[in-house]
C-alpha cells in the first residue's frame, strides 16, 4: 500500500513542478537553519573536551552574598574553594581554577594577546586535556611555585612560529617568564570554564590568593566517584553553604550551586529563574516563528493542490474510499515531500557546516553534523509534514463526491 | 468597484483566511526587523561622543601595599610623570572600570527635589579625563585642580542626565543628593553624552565624579592617547615600564578601536542572523503568495473568459487581479497595524515612539510592495486569456 502512495506522490509532485520547487525550497531552508542551530547548541552542550568525566562533575561557578540594601555576586575566591569545598566528603577531587583574564605579550615587535588562567594541580586530573608535548605541572612545583606554563597549541604558534618541540623553552607574558612545560589542544572559547591560552600554577598569581574574602575570581570542579554520587554531592555543598558563617555584617544571606556543567553554563546570576529555562524559552520561541511561515506557507500549498485533484478524489470516494483512507494517503504524500526536503536541506547543512568551519568564525570551534543533530533534524521533519498536512487533509476529506465530480 | 471586490473576496472567505494570516505574520515579522534596524540606524547616526583613535587602555590593579594615602598618590604621581615623558604620549587620565566599550558597568541613583532618577551611570575620572577623549563640554566646565578643595563636591553630567534633570533649563550651579541621600554635589558643567557600549548603542544619563586622594587605592584603568602611528615596539616600551613599575600587576593594554569592534559585536550579530532568517522567510512567502494567486487566476479561467468576451480588456482584468490581492493585503495590515500600534502606545522595550511609527510605515509599505509584485504576474496571465479559449475550456 504504502509503495502505491509513494508513486502517486512523485506522480503529484511531478505534474506541478512549480509548487514541488516551492514547497521543498520553504521546507529544506527552514531545516538548515534548525539544523546548523542545533549542531551548534550540541557542540556548545555536549563537546566534553577537556571535561570528559562531565557526567560525574558538578561545577561551582558564583557565589553571591546577600544583604537588606545590595547585593553582590562573583566567583568564588580561591581560599573559599580551597577551605570550605576541599573540606567536603563525597567529593574525590576538586579542581579549582581562575576565570581567565587576559594581558599582552611582545615578541619580535609584535604584540599577542594572551589570556591565562592559574590552576591547582588537580585541575588536570579532573580534566583530561589532550597533551601534544610534555606534562601538566605536578603538586610539586606547584607548591614550590615554580614559574612553569602550559600552553595551547595557538600559543604555540603565536610566540614560537613553526617550531616541533617548546617543552623546556620560556615564554614571556604579563612581563614575567615561564617556562613551558606542556603544549594542549586547543579549547574554544566557547568552552569559557576551560579555555585559555596559558595555564600558570595558582601560587606564581600575582594577587594574594591567601585573600580570606568568600569572593575572587575563581571557579571549582567537583569530581565524584561515580554518577550515581552526583545529586548527592550537590546536596551536601547546599548544606555546607547553609551552615557557613557571613563574611561581614552587611550580608545576611549565601547563595551558591554545584551544578551539572549545562545549568552552571547558562547560571545568569538570577536566584529566581533557572538559566537552562530562560534559554529553552528564547530557544523554543525562535524555533517557533522560524518554522511558523514555512508551515502556513505549506498549507496554503496544499490546500491549493488538494482543489486541483478535486475528481481524483471524488472518484476515490465515489468507489468507496472512506474519508480516514484518503486523509491517511494524504500525510504520506506530505511526509514524503517533506522528508524529500528534509534531505535537501541536510545536504545544505552539511554544506554551510563545512563553510562556517573552514572561516574559523570562531576559533576552534568545529561543528559537526553527529547523529544526534540528524535525528533531530528528522524529528523537525516529521512534525513540519504532520503539521502542514494535518488541515488541508482533513479539509479533502470533507469533499462532497457529487460537487467534485461535477467539477 | 471596490464593492464588487469585496464581495468576490467574501465568498472565497476560507481560502483567502489562510493568505491573509500569512500576510499577517509577514508583516509582523517585517516589523520586528525593521524596528530593531531603525533602532540601530538612528543610534549610529549619532555622534559617538568621544574620539577613540589611538586611546590605548591599560587595565592594571594596585599592588603597591601602603596605609600611607601620601606615599601611594607619590607612587602613582611618579608614574604618570614618567609616562608622560615618553615621547608618543599625548596625555594620560585615570578612570573606573567602566571605560567605553567594556562590559564593566557602574549604576546607581541620585535624589534631586526630592524625586529619585536611578539606572545613573556614574563614572570616577580624573581631570584629564575630557582631554584624552576629546569630549564636547556644552555648559560649564571640566573638573581642575581647585574642585579638590572646594566647598561641596563637584561633578560633571551628562546631557541625557541633565534633559532628564533640569529639562531645558540652566544645570550648572545646581545642586543635587547622592544615592545615599546624604553628601550634596553640585553640578558644574555638562558634558555631549557618549554611547558608551558601542556604535549602535543608546546614550544613557551619566554622571562623573573626580578622583580623590584615597582613589588610587582601587583605581584599575589608565586611558593613554597616543601619537597616531605610534606600533608595538613602543607599546612594548610602555608594557615593560609599567610592568616593572607596578612589580606585582598584572598589565594588559588594549586598543580603543579594537573594544569598539568587540562591542559592535554584541549588536551586529543578532542583527545579521535576523536578516538572513527575516530574508528567507519573505522569500518563503513570497514564492507561496505567487503560487497561491496563480493557482487561482487558473482556475477562474471560464469568468475571466467570460469577462474579456463582453467587452473588458486585458488591462481591466488584471487591475482587478492586483486589486483584489490589494484588498486582501489591506485586510491583513489593518489587523496587523493593531497589534503593531500596541508597541509605541504601550513604550515596549523603552524605545521612542518615532522608531516604532516608521517601523509599521516602512513594513506597511514593504508589504504592498511584496504582494504587488507576487500579483504581477498572475494579472498580466490573466490578461493574455483568451477568451473563446477559455469559454471552450467549459
Amino acid at each position: 500500500m504504502l509503495k502505491n502512495y509513494f508513486k502517486i506522490a512523485i506522480a503529484v509532485l511531478r505534474r506541478r513542478k512549480f509548487f514541488t520547487v516551492i514547497s521543498l525550497f520553504g521546507i529544506s531552508f527552514t531545516l538548515t537553519i534548525l539544523m546548523v542551530l542545533t549542531a551548534f547548541i550540541n557542540k556548545v552542550v555536549g563537546d566534553d573536551y577537556p571535561d570528559k568525566k562531565r557526567d560525574r562533575s558538578l561545577y561551582i561557578t558564583r557565589l553571591e552574598e546577600d544583604g537588606p540594601t545590595n547585593m553582590s555576586s562573583a566567583g568564588p575566591s580561591f581560599y573559599f574553594l580551597n577551605h570550605y569545598a576541599a573540606g567536603l566528603k563525597i567529593p574525590v577531587k576538586i579542581a579549582i581554577s581562575s576565570n581567565f583574564n587576559g594581558t599582552n605579550t611582545y615578541v619580535n615587535n609584535k604584540k599577542i594577546a594572551v589570556n591565562y588562567k592559574y590552576t591547582n594541580a588537580d585541575y588536570w586530573d579532573v580534566l583530561e586535556y589532550d597533551f601534544t608535548e610534555g606534562k601538566a605541572f605536578s603538586k610539586q612545583q606547584v607548591e614550590n611555585a615554580e614559574k612553569v606554563a602550559v600552553i595551547s597549541t595557538d600559543m604555540k604558534n603565536a610566540y614560537f612560529g613553526d617550531e616541533s618541540s617548546v617543552v623546556g623553552r620560556y615564554i614571556e607574558a604579563d612581563n614575567v617568564k615561564y617556562r613551558v612545560c606542556g603544549v594542549v589542544k586547543n579549547v574554544p572559547i566557547t568552552s569559557y570554564m576551560t579555555y585559555s591560552d596559558i595555564y600558570l600554577p595558582y601560587t606564581v598569581s600575582k594577587m594574594d590568593y591567601n585573600y580570606k574574602g568568600y569572593r575572587g575570581g575563581y571557579m571549582g570542579i567537583l569530581l565524584a566517584n561515580s554518577k550515581s554520587d552526583l545529586s548527592k554531592m550537590h546536596d551536601e555543598y547546599e548544606q555546607m553553604i547553609q551552615k557557613i558563617p557571613m563574611e561581614s555584617k552587611e550580608f545576611n544571606r549565601m547563595y551558591s550551586h554545584a551544578d551539572t556543567y549545562i545549568t552552571s553554563y547558562v547560571d545568569t546570576g538570577n536566584e529566581k529563574q533557572s538559566g537552562v529555562l530562560i534559554v529553552l524559552t528564547v530557544i523554543g520561541v525562535f524555533a517557533f516563528i522560524l518554522m511558523l511561515l514555512p508551515t502556513l506557507n505549506l498549507v496554503n500549498i496544499n490546500i491549493t493542490r488538494i482543489m486541483e485533484r478535486s475528481s481524483e478524489i471524488g472518484v476515490r470516494k465515489a468507489f468507496g474510499a472512506s474519508s480516514k483512507i484518503l486523509v491517511y494517503q494524504f500525510i504520506v504524500e506530505n511526509l514524503i515531500l517533506t522528508l524529500l526536503g528534509g534531505l535537501i536541506g541536510t545536504i545544505l547543512s552539511i554544506a554551510i557546516i563545512k563553510f562556517i568551519n573552514s572561516e574559523n568564525l570562531i576559533p576552534n570551534l568545529e561543528l559537526s553534523l553527529n547523529l544526534t543533530v540528524l535525528f533531530i533534524g528528522l524529528i523537525i521533519c516529521l512534525v513540519f509534514g504532520f503539521l502542514s498536512g494535518v488541515y488541508p487533509a482533513w479539509r479533502m476529506s470533507k469533499l462532497n463526491v457529487v460537487t467534485a465530480l461535477k467539477a | 468597484m471596490l464593492k464588487h471586490l469585496f464581495k468576490l473576496i467574501w465568498n472565497k472567505k476560507k481560502q483567502n483566511l489562510l493568505l491573509i494570516s500569512e500576510m499577517l505574520i509577514s508583516f509582523l515579522v517585517i516589523f520586528a526587523v525593521f524596528t530593531l534596524l531603525i533602532y540601530d540606524y538612528q543610534n549610529y547616526r549619532k555622534p559617538m561622543g568621544i574620539d577613540y583613535e589611538n586611546v590605548w587602555v591599560v587595565n592594571y590593579n594596585n599592588s603597591f601595599n601602603t596605609d600611607n594615602t601620601d606615599s601611594l598618590n607619590l607612587f602613582y604621581e611618579t608614574m604618570v610623570r614618567t609616562i608622560k615623558s615618553l615621547p608618543q604620549i599625548k596625555e594620560i587620565s585615570f578612570s573606573s572600570d567602566n571605560t567605553a566599550f567594556s562590559q564593566n558597568t557602574n549604576t546607581g541613583g541620585i535624589t534631586i527635589k526630592n524625586k529619585r532618577v536611578d539606572n545613573i551611570n556614574w563614572y570616577t575620572v580624573d581631570d584629564n579625563y575630557q582631554k584624552v577623549l576629546n569630549m564636547q563640554m556644552l555648559e560649564g566646565r571640566w573638573f581642575n585642580k581647585g574642585d579638590a578643595v572646594a566647598r561641596d563636591i563637584h561633578i560633571v553630567i551628562n546631557s541625557v542626565l541633565k534633559e532628564k534633570i533640569f529639562g531645558k533649563n540652566n544645570a550648572v550651579g545646581e545642586f543635587i543628593e547622592d544615592r545615599d541621600n546624604k553628601t550634596r554635589s553640585q553640578v558644574i558643567g555638562v558634558v555631549n553624552a557618549v554611547k558608551m557600549k558601542g556604535d549602535f548603542a543608546k546614550t544613557e544619563p551619566g554622571l562623573y565624579s573626580r578622583t580623590d586622594t584615597g582613589s588610587f587605592r582601587w583605581l584599575g584603568k589608565i586611558l593613554v592617547k597616543v601619537n597616531p602611528g605610534t606600533n608595538a615596539a613602543f607599546e612594548s616600551q610602555l608594557y615593560k615600564m609599567l610592568a616593572n613599575y607596578m612589580k606585582n600587576s598584572n598589565v594588559e593594554i588594549e586598543h580603543m578601536d579594537n573594544k569598539l569592534k568587540s562591542a559592535n559585536y554584541w549588536y551586529l550579530v543578532p542583527m545579521i542572523v535576523l536578516l538572513i532568517v527575516a530574508g528567507f522567510l519573505i522569500v518563503n512567502v513570497a514564492l507561496g503568495l505567487f503560487g497561491v494567486l496563480w493557482y487561482n487566476i487558473n482556475k477562474r479561467r471560464g469568468e475571466i473568459g467570460l469577462r474579456r468576451a463582453i467587452g473588458a480588456s486585458g488591462k481591466s482584468v488584471s487591475v482587478q487581479l492586483v486589486g483584489e490581492s490589494m484588498i486582501l493585503a489591506t485586510l491583513s495590515l489593518i489587523v496587523g497595524s493593531f497589534f503593531a500600534v500596541q508597541f509605541p502606545l504601550l513604550n515596549v522595550f523603552d524605545l521612542p515612539a518615532s522608531v516604532y511609527l516608521a517601523a509599521i510605515f516602512l513594513s506597511v509599505l514593504f508589504i504592498y510592495l511584496l504582494v504587488f509584485v507576487c500579483s504581477l504576474y498572475p494579472g498580466k496571465q490573466a490578461a493574455a486569456i483568451y477568451p473563446a479559449v477559455a469559454l471552450h475550456e467549459e
